[in-house]
């Protein structure tokens, strides 16, 4: 008997194990992203089902703030451009290319050529300028109209050329861009009632039946290519059971809005797999009413960040899908810095102490919450937990979700509240200018100073959104955000979707929109 | 002639009262209405002496304790907040024996007062009827999920549910009875002799009315305890970290893979509530001879 040859063997090895290696490096996202691998060649036909758990709330369409909104932005409309998830350089989308100029008080955009409505009109460039002028309609509460507001002119000289002037350069510019939608202006008035949403995204919108579905058909003439799908059929089920069961029996093929524990236990049976949005993080946090009385004092206020048990929260609440923070930025941020992030750690005795400090009783405060949210409910019962450790107070109030969003806007929250927010995976500074808990000018927490308004602003005129400068800014940001604490972290945490494994090329935007262009069923 | 007269004379034996007389004290020495009032006396004792043999707080969130199952020292496991079930399951009891025991009697006694007024005047008695008939045709539900989004939720605004459901069915129950027992002989018999209307009904009819009440108002013990369940599901029922018997169920209802003991719990005890509360209805009205 020959002996097998040592060196032949060895490489067999080698590349064995590095073969090994590859595989187990490929992310949960990558494996989705194409999930059926080599055997799940795209075909067209079919309509994707979807269930999620809220129901489209038309008059908020343009804030990101639920499941539903965030699927008919995805399929519906387009942008001018669009990050990619890893990183906030802009790749082109309705706009092709762009050319900064006058110290980058102007920008010119180039418009792609071809593209239609699904009413069949010619996308030009007025369309970008009515777009970027409703955004900043007040009524419509979109978070980046300040951003919006410092284009001061917008000039069309061709069909396909759009010139943006503004009032002062902005590092959140390309922020804004990825994230107003395209709007069609002949029928731009039906968004608000709901009855018609016409984009020059993949798919169309066909029909609304409130609290029940949305119906979309594949646009044929899609500038990217007609998707595979012939349509999206979107389930309004609220019922957390009711969906989780919807999708493990395969009735829906994609699920939003299902709970951890419930993602956990629907993956675990095979053929379903919870994939987090990645690129698109958000942040539990517990805001704060800084005129509510205890809580005008900063002291409580940092004994309220102190008191809370984040490890808890991201263990137990979200099933380790995020990690503990103290500031708002996710790790993928250049504002992030570990050393300003470890501050507000779990210390009783730290938030005792500064109670003892303020040294006068802080009294009950109430803490609003989505009541039939059980990721909000849950939070809210260990915040109230947290908090009775050190020595507060607080009385749980379940609000209606809508309501919710509307107290949130309108800055009405009496003490505390508990929710998720965004932004943050953006250009730092759009969180600081934008975004309803955060905005320097006017905030859910009707907190402000003039160093952090000085801080916000600063970070914000900056022509570029990166380097040092900019660190340099994030970092005094940060600062102020840390001593106003007006808001109280908790986590970077993901949404999941649940999606069967008939369902493949499922992707998505930084603000959570679905994007199912090339999206198939096999 | 003499037996003609004599029988002519002597009045004959009144009719038997038209409302019977129930022997209601052999009515609860056996059958269901033993086996009713030992399930729910088993029930309330387990609500108010259980959580003094229970070691654990039922709102403590002991750290580590997540979503346990079984043990020597979690009988039923912990929830998702780490807190002890089976505290909390008989902490839950005294909620929903509160919502039984005041809310119900509380409708009973409203609605009793204005059927009975309604039974005194025409015109009040129509405007009665109709109010009745509009909150009868709310299905109960609808009705609890119309005054939650008035209230908030709560244990106050079950209490409140409960109330308004019982007014009607109590008021026009107690009505009927009147109507029935106003025209029986001995009611007549008060009146020829001079007593008031206010008098009569105080004295006469009211107190002969209130059997198919007693009866009803077991029956309605159980429909409190399901309308606190029903709240706690739709998440208008108390308020966390309030338990309940309701909010227990609903709580578990997420976690049934992990541990079926979670959902079994307040399941069996909601059971032998409702049980209990049905047989002595049931033991109470086949009393009254109907």
């Amino acid at each position: 008997m020959n002996a097998v040859p040592r060196r032949p063997v060895l490489r067999a090895l080698a590349a064995a194990a590095l073969l090994l290696t590859a595989t187990a490096c490929e992310s949960a996202v990558d494996a989705q992203t194409r999930s059926g691998g080599a055997s799940a060649a795209p075909r067209a036909g079919g309509v994707a089902e979807l269930g999620v758990n809220l129901d489209l709330v038309p008059a908020n369409l343009f804030t990101n703030s639920n499941v539903s909104i965030t699927t008919v932005v995805g399929l519906v409309y387009d942008t001018l451009v669009r990050y990619d998830r890893k990183s906030l350089t802009p790749a082109p989308r309705l706009a092709t290319e762009w050319a900064a100029t006058d110290g980058g008080r102007t920008l010119t955009l180039t418009l792609r050529q071809g593209v239609k409505f699904h009413t069949g009109r010619a996308f030009t460039s007025a369309d970008v300028k009515f777009s970027l002028a409703s955004y900043t309609d007040p009524k419509w509460n979109g978070q980046l109209a300040s951003t919006a507001k410092v284009i001061t002119a917008v000039d069309t000289p061709a069909p396909d050329q759009v010139v943006l002037h503004l009032e002062h350069p902005v590092g959140n510019l390309f922020d804004l861009l990825d994230t107003v939608p395209i709007i069609d202006s002949a029928t731009a008035a039906d968004i608000g009632t709901g009855k018609r949403f016409v984009g020059t995204g993949p798919f169309v919108f066909d029909a609304w039946r409130p609290n029940t579905d949305l119906r979309f058909t594949r646009n044929l003439d899609y500038w990217g290519g007609a998707p595979y799908l012939d349509g999206v059929h979107v389930r309004v089920i609220p019922d957390s059971q009711s969906l989780v069961a919807a999708v493990k029996s395969g009735q829906v093929q994609l699920a939003r809005g299902v709970g951890y524990r419930d993602a956990e236990s629907a993956t675990a049976g095979g053929g379903v797999a919870a994939i987090p949005l990645e690129g698109a993080e958000l942040q539990a946090y517990v805001g704060v009413n800084v005129t509510s009385p205890g809580l005008d004092d900063p002291r409580v206020r940092q004994a309220v960040a102190y008191a809370l048990d984040k490890e808890r929260i991201v263990k137990e609440v979200y099933r380790d899908k995020g990690y503990p923070v103290s500031l708002p930025w996710p790790r993928t941020s250049p504002a992030y810095d570990p050393q300003l992030d470890g501050r507000y750690r779990h210390d009783v005795a730290k938030a005792k102490a500064l109670l003892a400090e303020y040294g006068r009783p802080v009294p009950e405060i109430p803490l609003a919450y989505v009541g039939n949210d059980q990721v909000a409910a849950t939070t809210a019962q260990i915040v109230q937990n947290n908090l009775a450790e050190a020595g507060i107070t607080v009385q749980l109030t379940p609000v209606d979700s809508t309501q919710f969003v509307k107290q949130l806007i309108g800055a009405q929250f009496p003490g505390l509240w508990a929710t998720n927010h965004s932004w943050a995976q953006f250009t730092p500074s759009t969180l600081t200018v934008s975004a309803y808990p955060f905005n320097a000018r006017r905030n859910s927490s009707h907190f402000s100073s003039p160093a952090y308004t000085a801080a916000a602003e600063n970070a914000w005129q900056l022509p570029s959104g990166t380097g040092a400068e900019a660190t340099a800014a994030y970092r005094e940001l940060s600062q102020q955000l840390l001593d106003g604490t007006f808001l109280a972290e908790i986590a970077v945490v993901f949404e999941q979707i649940v999606v069967r494994d008939t369902l493949h090329g499922v992707d998505w935007s930084r603000r959570r929109e679905l994007d199912l262009s090339k999206a198939f069923l096999a | 002639m003499t037996a003609t007269l004599d029988s002519a004379e002597i009045p004959e034996t009144p009719d038997a009262p038209e409302v019977a007389v129930p022997r209601r004290p052999g009515t609860f020495r056996r059958g269901k209405g033993l086996v009713g009032l030992v399930l729910v006396g088993l029930v309330v004792a387990a609500g108010l002496l259980g959580p003094l043999f229970v070691s654990w707080d039922p709102y403590q969130q002991i750290p580590g304790a997540n979503l346990l199952g079984p043990s020597a020292a979690h009988p039923l496991g912990t929830d998702d907040l780490n807190r002890d079930i089976l505290a909390r399951l008989l902490s839950g009891i005294r909620v929903d024996l509160l919502i039984s025991f005041v809310a119900v009697p509380v409708g009973a006694l409203i609605g009793c007062a204005v059927g009975a007024m309604a039974t005194v005047n025409n015109t009040l008695d129509i405007a009665v009827q109709r109010l009745f008939d509009v909150l009868l045709a709310f299905p109960q539900l609808i009705l609890a999920i119309g005054l939650a989004a008035v209230l908030g939720p709560g244990t106050l605004s079950v209490m409140i549910v409960v109330v308004s459901v019982e007014i009607p069915i109590f008021g026009r129950l107690l009505r009927t009875a009147v109507l029935r027992v106003r025209e029986s002989p001995f009611v007549t018999a008060a009146q020829v002799v001079g007593a008031g209307k206010g008098h009569v009904l105080r004295v006469h009819v009211l107190p002969n009315s209130l059997e198919p009440v007693l009866v009803q108002l077991a029956l309605s013990m159980s429909v409190a305890v399901f309308i606190e369940g029903a709240m706690s599901v739709l998440g208008i029922g108390v308020s966390p970290p309030e338990p309940s018997l309701g909010a227990v169920l609903t709580t578990s209802l997420h976690y049934l893979d992990l541990n079926p003991l979670f959902a079994l719990g307040p399941l069996a005890v909601t059971a032998v509530l409702v049980l209990g509360f049905q047989s002595i209805a049931q033991a109470a009205n086949a009393a009254r001879g109907t």
